[in-house]
């Protein structure tokens, strides 16, 4: 019966010739593990497609809304952490798996006649890969994903002649917002997988056409099936990798900055790892030479891919042998240029903002949001006019969140009571920066560093003095130096003077004198904190 | 790996759907708002998590006070969830989609619907009236 009713559908379907044609390939004795490299790619794109489509469930492109989806998705969604951990780290996954398989293929020759087609459809889904990973990074629209598309898009504006076209397309517009968020979604979910998908397809297609190329010596004797054993190969390094995917993903949660903040010049945007190279590149050519390292060497280096097969093209396949050598010691060149500027851009980390460093001004706004004096809980309570601080999303603009944090009553529509008079000042403008700075931070999840009296003192000290002139972690005045590393040059007693009587050690100094205005703790407090700061 | 896959992904798809909504206990009108016998509509403001973002709901319950108790139909229709209205004139509570009407009761005088009007648990505090959705 149950042969009748398969047969019924092969006569229908020829799905037996189907199968046949998967499973008994006949490959050359020898290939091994080296051979499996492929299955891995497809295994992670496989994995790169089911993530993506439950985030797309829950993602929202909007500026107002897709980072607090993305938050939705890490905090309350179960096992959301887990499935963007997954997409996430999966990107990095397919870029060395990619490289690899790239280095095998020139390794064993396997791209040489007549697997030139091959070859090139295969570079062509490297390089739309690379398409996932830069378009994909706008989405969650924290600060990362703002600056360093910005970024993204004045290089596209160094092109010579058609520059500032490109960079209106690419945005949608002379400005960074909505639509380019909009246009960058549409990529990442409709236009690059449909891409790739026909690039993926014509390379297995060929790869068949051609059969795989198999070890440069083959074992003698009869050609091995591909079913069971090769299969049992991919199965088993699919398995291994997958793993080790889902363990990163366990292990380290995807990182989420705070929300894009356009009017936060302070930032300092580092690219994905797998483009640190080019953003390395990109300090050696200042200026005119821009394009010298954001079009022309890219270029070479992707042409040099591209025509490596009719360049390398006698039939020996043995990399070292002497036909070859020129051409390995070209792509090693390639490859080790790649891996010393991304070493140089890992280890080159300018100071700035960085996620986890609250710097004084934070707590400060810690203290005046929380704290007992705080006006907010008049309407931020549960079941009040507003939603708790907690749960407040922050969707408006810097101006705005400003202007409501130094007058509650006048900007919020529908809140003033009769009781209130026309405009109460609730704080100073460096108290609301503060208080939106606390919020920033309070809303990405990043934890406070340990409050104790001693610190909430000078916080607030800063905040109200400080501030004005001296920068801390990418917030504060500009006018005297920045203070975010100020431990490494004085210790606590150094900077006490300094605070009490600039003049002093200074000489000449603008600095006003501090001694008789801040009270000896305040300046103890202070003195305390930025010799800590090293 | 499928059965790795299909869990994590599963949950996150499914996870959503299993969720009950908490009852939840409005305060609906003043007791002495109410004529007796006579269906009072009130809109009732749920505030509720709408993924990412939040969302108010609005919801009307016709409030029928009979001496010291107060009972309260819910306005969609039991045959295809259209929302109900009353008609005082006519003494009847209508369904503007397919002719369905129900007494001051709730219970079915003519047309498709199959069930009468569905009632909510009330409570009395004080002069206030609370309804549970």
């Amino acid at each position: 019966m149950r042969a009748r009713v398969f047969d019924w559908l092969d006569v229908r379907t020829g799905y037996r010739a189907v199968r046949s044609h998967l499973l008994d390939e006949r490959l050359p004795g020898g290939t091994g593990w080296a051979f499996t490299t492929g299955s891995v790619i497809t295994l992670l794109l496989g994995v790169q497609f089911l993530s993506g489509v439950v985030l797309a469930m829950y993602y929202v492109p909007s500026p107002a809304l897709a980072y607090d989806s993305v938050l939705f998705v890490m905090r309350s969604l179960p096992l959301g952490w887990l499935v963007r951990g997954l997409h996430v780290w999966g990107a990095s996954f397919i870029v060395v798996a990619t490289c690899v398989h790239l280095l095998r293929v020139f390794l064993y020759g396997s791209f040489k006649a007549p697997r030139e087609v091959t070859w090139l459809t295969g570079l062509a889904a490297f390089l739309i890969v690379l398409g996932f990973s830069l378009s994909g990074y706008l989405l969650p629209w924290d600060q990362k994903a703002y600056w360093a598309t910005t970024v993204t898009i004045n290089v596209a504006r160094g092109t010579p002649l058609v520059g500032d076209l490109l960079a209106n397309v690419l945005r949608g517009g002379p400005d960074l917002g909505a639509l380019t968020l909009g246009r960058w979604y549409a990529a990442h979910v409709f236009l690059l997988p449909a891409i790739l998908v026909v690039f993926v397809a014509a390379h297995l297609a060929l790869m068949r056409r051609h059969g795989i190329s198999g070890p440069i010596r083959p074992r003698p004797g009869p050609r091995v099936p591909f079913f069971p054993w090769h299969v049992l190969k991919d199965t088993v390094m699919m398995a291994v990798v997958f793993a080790s995917l889902v363990a990163l993903a366990s292990a380290v949660r995807a990182p989420l900055d705070e929300v894009a903040n356009p009017a936060d010049a302070s930032y300092i945007p580092r690219p994905e790892w797998y483009f640190l190279s080019l953003f390395q590149l990109l300090k050696y050519f200042p200026g005119p030479l821009e394009p010298v390292a954001t079009q022309v060497i890219p270029g070479l280096a992707v042409g040099f891919l591209a025509l490596l097969p009719f360049l390398d093209r006698h039939p020996e396949r043995r990399p070292l042998a002497r036909a070859r050598l020129p051409w390995t010691i070209g792509l090693g060149l390639l490859g080790t240029s790649v891996l010393a500027l991304t070493a140089i851009g890992l280890g080159d980390r300018p100071a700035g903002k960085s996620a986890g460093d609250w710097g004084l001004l934070p707590i400060a706004g810690l203290e005046l949001a929380t704290g007992e004096n705080s006006g907010c809980v008049r309407c931020h309570v549960a079941g009040g006019p507003a939603a708790p601080l907690a749960a407040t999303g922050l969707r408006r603009d810097e101006e705005w969140l400003l202007n409501h944090m130094i007058d509650p009553v006048a900007i919020a529509p529908g809140v003033r009571t009769e009781d209130d008079r026309p405009s109460r000042m609730a704080m100073g403008r460096f108290g609301a920066q503060a208080v939106v700075a606390y919020l920033r931070r309070n809303h990405a999840g990043i934890e406070p560093p340990p409050l104790d009296p001693s610190l909430r003192l000078a916080a607030m000290t800063y905040a109200s003095t400080c501030v004005v002139c001296h920068r801390i972690s990418g917030e504060g005045g500009t006018m005297g130096p920045d203070l975010t590393l100020i431990g490494r040059r004085r210790d606590a007693a150094g900077i006490r003077e300094v605070i009490e009587d600039a003049s002093m050690v200074y000489g000449e100094s603008s600095m006003p004198r501090f001694k008789d205005k801040l009270t000896g703790a305040q300046i103890d407090a202070l003195a305390e904190y930025l010799a800590s700061r090293r | 790996m499928g059965a790795t896959l299909a869990y994590v992904f599963g949950s996150a798809v499914l996870a959503p759907s299993m969720t009950r909504r908490e009852p939840l206990w409005l305060p609906a009108s003043a007791l002495s708002a109410l004529s007796e016998g006579t269906p009072h509509p009130v809109t009732l403001r749920i505030a509720r998590q709408d993924g990412a973002t939040e969302a108010v709901d609005r919801r009307v319950v016709f409030l029928v006070r009979a001496g010291g108790t107060v009972r309260a139909l819910d306005s969609t229709c039991t045959h295809l969830g259209c929302r109900t209205r009353v008609n005082a004139d006519a003494g009847v509570i209508e369904c503007p989609c397919h002719g369905g009407m129900y007494d001051l009761e709730g219970q079915v005088v003519s047309g498709p619907p199959p069930h009468p009007l569905a009632e909510l648990p009330t409570r009395i505090e004080g002069s206030r009236v609370l309804v549970q959705v």
